[in-house]
């Protein structure tokens, strides 16, 4: 029972993290209608980032991680100014591809400048937990989590709240009208996605304190971010807490009751469940 | 015209037919996972470019067809043939399975259907005594490139026949009309659910000779190399650099990449992978109906195409 309990731990501990991860892809997906096959090569680039600014400056990852963000955030602006606004009304495999070999490119850039070594962010707490009962918690995954609903709840505010996330649902929406009101799509767009990739960039930050990086965990990270988005559905972003939750924990039971190696056979498994009986997500709205 | 066309392609045929007579042995090598390349990208053609269900799990095909000739010769020592069709059916079963369920979804959501059945199938297969798990199966090796080079040529010769055939039978029409308005061909009468079953199948048996051809050449296989996901990027990219939903695209884009590729990476190792995914993004923004639109186009617009293109797009 007590294992039971700590694998439960685990699985929702580990689901706050995944809902960051796909909380960027969900919002670039809603808005621009793009799935950005590239979502975790820029989460691979946040760790590694993140990984740089606590290595060589001593930057504590937590503290960290709004310079991450930030920077992340330009480099998603650019691209969306510079390359996506380009080919945005093409056929939707078109923008699938495209970005599919944006993650080719950030992958092999990621091997030539940080080599293929595994990385962790190891700062002095890292092996600190707290005990409750029986259960461990251990102490950087516990605020890894904490800052993941922080980051999840406050996006949702933002959408509701705040005049750019009014424009970006508008822009969801109707572009045609909200263009009329007065939004500029160019801009608006490579706003979106530069917030969905600096959350890809907190993510990754996220990441690196609780997992080992390469430059090769992007598609893994993409697959599994579209999963959470597609368990969650794309109208809001509680759903995507959701959305984590369930596939941690069902990540976590998988790799304790039946094979380590069964993790993303599950996860993946799920992700074709869902699709197939409930394309619009668990808590979408039927089609 | 068309005489002259025909002309072109059997002399060509017979040059590449004659290759290992005139050819080095690295040349001979090159040519065949060449070969092999071309005819992923002609499979994928069919479901992809024909259908217009941009597969991005044809590896899975591939990496049956390795196992399926792998399993048969080392586990129950049977004849090379033997494995190939084992392989063949290995892909036919798993293209009705999967392909009833995946084939009712559409746009992003196939495609990232078939991205997680990719992934998921070498820990599957990982898991699996008889496909010797992790470790992988060692074949008996036969030291006959000039036999790989002929059966790859032959087996992307009957690919391009299969969807030369395609854009003048009814199979294929109904196909092309689902990729363009799929309600529309329910209601003129076309059996959607069984075409597209049927072309994903059909994709599926060319890519799964060729990886069975594969296996027996390199004659050591593990999950990790068979079922690549890499190797999707490269067919995809192949077709559409080419033209998808054309009968000699994809392979004149599989040739023409490969060759550059190879070319820049013999100067550097890494950069070959980096090509790729610059080609892909260039592509796509400058010329997304592949070479043979542009060959078709350039002479009435010229440079001007290009910029045609990203104006078309953009927003």
């Amino acid at each position: 029972m007590d294992l039971f309990a700590q694998i439960l731990v685990n699985g929702v501990l580990l689901g706050g993290l995944y809902a960051v991860m796909a909380l960027g892809l969900a919002l670039v997906w809603g808005v621009l209608n793009i799935v950005n096959l590239a979502h975790g090569a820029f989460i691979m680039l946040g760790a590694y980032l993140s990984w740089h600014l606590y290595t060589y400056l001593g930057i504590d990852p937590f503290l960290g991680l709004p310079i991450t963000a930030i920077l992340m955030f330009c480099l998603g602006y650019a691209v969306q100014r510079g390359l996506l606004n380009l080919i945005v009304r093409a056929p939707m495999f078109n923008t699938l591809l495209i970005t599919f070999g944006l993650e080719v490119v950030l992958t092999y850039l990621a091997q030539i400048a940080f080599s293929a070594d595994f990385r962790t962010i190891n700062p002095s707490y890292a092996g600190a937990h707290i005990s409750l009962g029986p259960l461990v918690i251990p102490l950087a995954r516990l605020m890894a989590f904490g800052v993941a609903i922080v980051l999840t709840v406050g996006m949702w505010v933002f959408l509701l709240r705040t005049r750019l996330g009014r424009a970006i649902r508008a822009t969801a929406q109707n572009l045609v009208a909200a263009r009329l009101y007065g939004v500029e799509p160019r801009h608006l767009y490579a706003m979106t996605f530069g917030i969905g990739i600096g959350l890809a960039g907190a993510a990754g930050g996220l990441y690196g304190t609780v997992s080992q990086i390469n430059p090769y965990i992007g598609a893994t990270l993409t697959a599994k971010s579209f999963a959470i988005a597609i368990i969650g559905g794309l109208e809001n972003p509680l759903g995507v807490i959701v959305g984590g939750l369930v596939l941690g924990i069902i990540e976590s039971l998988t790799v304790a009751y039946v094979g380590a190696t069964f993790g993303d056979v599950a996860s993946f498994g799920v992700l074709v469940l869902v699709l197939i009986v409930r394309p619009s997500g668990i808590l979408g709205k039927t089609a | 015209m068309k005489g002259l066309w025909l002309l072109l392609i059997l002399l060509a045929l017979v040059a590449l037919a004659a290759l290992p007579w005139y050819g080095s042995d690295v040349l001979v090598q090159f040519g065949i996972s060449t070969l092999l390349l071309a005819v992923l990208a002609q499979g994928w053609n069919i479901i992809g470019g024909y259908t217009g269900y941009a597969s991005f799990g044809n590896s899975v095909f591939y990496g049956l067809g390795a196992y399926g000739v792998a399993i048969a010769m080392v586990q129950w020592n049977l004849p090379f043939g033997v494995g190939m069709v084992f392989g063949v059916v290995l892909a036919v079963v798993f293209a009705f399975l999967l392909g009833l369920p995946v084939l009712r979804l559409r746009g992003h959501y196939f495609a990232i259907a078939t991205l997680a059945l990719a992934q998921v199938m070498a820990a599957i297969v990982s898991n699996i005594p008889l496909a010797g798990q992790n470790i992988g199966l060692v074949l008996p090796p036969l030291n006959n490139d000039r036999l790989f080079y002929e059966l790859s040529l032959a087996l992307l010769v009957l690919a391009t026949l299969t969807v030369f055939w395609l854009t003048r039978s009814k199979f294929g029409f109904g196909l092309i009309a689902i990729r363009e308005n799929e309600e529309g061909a329910a209601v003129m009468g076309v059996n959607t659910t069984l075409y597209k079953v049927m072309a994903f199948a059909l994709s599926g048996i060319f890519t799964a000779l060729a990886g069975g051809i594969h296996a027996y050449w390199i004659t050591f296989l593990d999950p990790e190399s068979a079922f690549d996901i890499s190797l999707n990027v490269k067919m995809i990219i192949m077709a559409v650099f080419g033209g998808p939903g054309t009968v000699l695209g994809p392979v004149v884009g599989a040739f023409v990449l490969s060759a550059v590729s190879e070319v820049l990476s013999s100067e550097v190792t890494s950069i070959a992978g980096l090509f790729f995914g610059i080609v892909v993004v260039a592509a796509v923004v400058l010329m997304p109906r592949g070479v043979a639109d542009v060959i078709r186009r350039f002479r009435t617009s010229g440079w001007r195409y290009f910029a045609e293109n990203i104006k078309a797009h953009r927003l």
